[in-house]
């Protein structure tokens, strides 16, 4: 169901007080292939992430001893640079705007999906740091550089919309990854809102049509009950 | 009565009152007096003052003119008309030389320094019957003569008048007391009575008479301005108690179907053998439509909050940005739905909202566009000036429209149009746009988009006041 193939497994710790909901993160995420280890309060959360390097921290905004926000804001201060995604039953935008002043990199809002969250805690594993900007873009056969503009599969050149050209980045920075559409929503429209229809879908078959149809090799996977991955 | 007595002497109102009435009754007393001192004392004061003058000019005439001088001026002075005074001139020997009187009506005068005399006078009405009148005076022995000078007023006159003030001061006062002591009362048993009103209506509510209103008089006053206000918070109120009801029916008759689907689904997939393939098919079937339930789930809590007023933040936007945006993610759709789709958008339509929820909206309105108009219609999305300083921002399609009578409904949560039940969708689209355009302060309206009778299509406007 949640058949991710990782290039890498990432170490992740989880801080939520709530058992029975830390247990179910950590079967989801090792289901999809990583480690992760728990903390049930906000002090040991802080005290276990500062002391070991962790790819991804996820941390529940209602925390005991200290709360997920403050555990956040003296994470960064004291210069940790671990990415990290916020879990709250807080879904407004008000919240969410906070938790990311704060300096999460995510937000969450429960009730979730399960794949959301595994693709979302994935999608942070890739953060590039800013010193390393990178100008092409690969998956596959398929190339696109960001400098031009330009994109090629098999050297052919594709002609795409802008906002195709922005769905399609996306997709190639989460390259192997599973791409929630609310993901896409979020990322490539700046929406947190969620249009019934499958509106999404028809974006994404329009940008498939583009890249794939004339070639052999599919490369724009729909994941059921998730997403897309984009995989060469 | 009894009983309401100590109710309203208690009352601001009436504290109020009976400070005004003691501070009307103070500077009314000070006015009185002020009056009294300025008409009477001056009355008196003035008559003698003169009497004082005319005195003085005579005494100058007999230091001047000597006996024949002063005889002189008193006789000019009893016939000049408009006069007031009496006089009276005797040698000293007693006998008359001028005046008004017969002989001396008042004590012979010791010195020659000036004293006051009072005395009375006979005189004749015209009627013939005679009066005694009362008089004051000034009465003097002249020097190195021995002679006697009077002059003198009637006072009966000017007793009357003071007497007629004296009256009206003493009549005013504790009329004008006793007015302001009832007015004081009476306005404190109708903002008694008011209060007591506001009091009740509020008990009433909160015994479970959720549509009691306070009454509003029309007078414009305090209290039916506070009347007013609170009717208006008990609106929100039951309007809330309301949906809170409703919305716990509502979770558990929507969310039952597809969590028993599910339940019959995953049921039935244990009791059968299955191959992977068909295994994996029905499990993800199954987490897609948990996501469905977890997405209703989600719109129900959020229209309650927008209901709450607990969500969503006002900013100035330009809402032709978010236009053009919506209009280029469902325009593939449109075109895979095979519906034509037209976008016309206008510049600068700056509201206060909340990008959110209004783009929430317009996506809803945008959906139910595409999932309702059948293939080889059209939809048109645009944002125009609307009347009255307003931005409208309108969907029309070309399918069954919504008919005038349903159009109440419609709005209102889990509402499903029967030919569209079959669709997916939870019913919760429209009554967002609603909960949203009230809560921007603007209206939601459905019309007919103008198309045949049987298909006149639906006009959707979402209209927010321009800033």
């Amino acid at each position: 169901m949640l058949d991710t193939v990782q290039e890498d497994t990432m170490r992740v710790l989880v801080i939520e007080d709530d058992l029975e909901m830390a247990s179910f993160i950590e079967k989801v995420l090792v289901e999809a292939g990583h480690q992760v280890d728990m903390a049930t309060d906000g002090e040991r959360g802080l005290a276990m992430a500062r002391a070991s390097e962790f790819d991804a921290l996820v941390v529940d905004r209602m925390l005991p001893e200290k709360d997920g926000l403050t555990l956040v804001k003296e994470y960064r201060e004291a210069g940790g640079q671990t990415p990290t995604l916020f879990l709250s039953a807080l879904g407004d935008v008000q919240n969410r705007v906070q938790g990311l002043k704060a300096g999460a990199d995510d937000y969450l809002s429960k009730p979730f999906a399960p794949s959301e969250l595994a693709a979302r805690v994935e999608a942070l594993g890739r953060r590039v740091p800013t010193e390393q900007q990178v100008t092409v873009l690969k998956a596959g056969d398929l190339e696109m550089n960001l400098l031009t503009r330009k994109v090629t599969r098999a050297g052919q050149k594709i002609d795409l919309q802008p906002r195709e050209f922005r769905l399609l980045e996306y997709l190639m920075r989460h390259a192997g990854q599973v791409v929630t559409r609310t993901m896409l929503l979020e990322k490539v429209w700046d929406y947190n809102f969620d249009p019934q229809t499958n509106v999404i879908d028809v974006h994404i078959s329009r940008l498939r049509a583009k890249i794939d149809k004339e070639f052999e090799e599919p490369l724009l996977h729909t994941v059921r009950g998730a997403g897309y991955r984009l995989q060469g | 009565m009894k009983l309401a007595l100590p109710t309203f002497l208690r009352t601001t109102t009436f504290k109020l009152a009976l400070i005004y009435s003691a501070m009307f009754a103070a500077f009314s007393a000070a006015l009185l007096v002020y009056l009294y001192y300025s008409t009477v004392y001056y009355i008196r004061t003035e008559s003698e003052r003169r009497m004082d003058l005319e005195f003085e000019q005579l005494g100058n005439a007999y230091y001047t003119g000597g006996m024949e001088r002063l005889s002189q001026s008193v006789l000019e002075r009893m016939t000049r008309t408009g006069s007031t005074y009496f006089y009276y001139l005797e040698d000293a020997s007693g006998r008359k030389i001028a005046g008004h009187f017969g002989r001396l009506p008042a004590a012979p005068p010791q010195s020659d320094v000036v004293q006051t005399v009072y005395f009375t006078f006979e005189q004749k009405e015209p009627d013939g019957t005679i009066v005694e009148r009362p008089a004051a005076g000034r009465i003097v022995r002249l020097t190195n003569n021995g002679g006697a000078l009077l002059v003198a007023f009637d006072t009966a006159q000017q007793t009357a008048i003071v007497g007629r003030i004296q009256r009206a001061i003493f009549i005013a006062a504790p009329i004008g007391l006793v007015l302001s002591l009832l007015g004081g009362i009476l306005i404190s048993r109708g903002a008694a009575r008011r209060a007591d009103e506001l009091a009740r209506t509020a008990e009433a509510v909160m015994g479970g008479e959720l549509g009691r209103r306070a009454p509003v008089r029309g007078s414009g006053d305090e209290f039916d301005r506070l009347a007013s206000r609170l009717n208006a918070m008990l609106d929100q109120i039951e309007k809330l108690v309301e949906s809170t009801r409703h919305t716990g029916n509502a979770i558990a008759h929507d969310l039952r179907s597809p969590l028993s689907r599910l339940r019959n689904r995953l049921e039935i997939a244990l009791s059968e053998p299955m191959s992977k393939e068909s295994a994996e098919a029905t499990l993800g079937e199954t987490v897609e439509e948990v996501d469905r339930v977890l997405g209703t789930f989600n719109a129900i809590l959020r229209l309650a909050r927008l209901e709450a007023g607990a969500e969503g933040e006002r900013v100035r936007m330009d809402v032709s940005g978010l236009g053009e945006e919506l209009a280029e993610l469902f325009d593939p759709a449109c075109e895979e739905a095979g519906l034509s789709f037209k976008s016309n958008i206008s510049r600068n339509m700056t509201v206060l909202a909340d990008r959110d929820l209004v783009g929430q909206a317009l996506s809803n309105l945008l959906d139910n566009a595409v999932k309702y108009t059948p293939e080889g219609g059209a939809i048109t999305f645009s944002i125009t000036r609307g009347p009255n300083n307003t931005v409208d921002m309108i969907v029309v399609d070309s399918g069954p429209g919504v008919p005038e009578e349903a159009r109440e409904r419609v709005v209102q949560r889990f509402q499903r149009m029967d030919s569209a039940r079959t669709q997916p969708g939870s019913g919760l689209g429209l009554a967002l746009v609603d909960s949203v355009a009230d809560m921007h302060g603007g209206d939601f309206i459905l019309t007919d988009a103008g198309g045949p009778p049987e298909a006149p299509g639906l006009k959707a406007i979402l209209r927010l006041p321009r800033v």
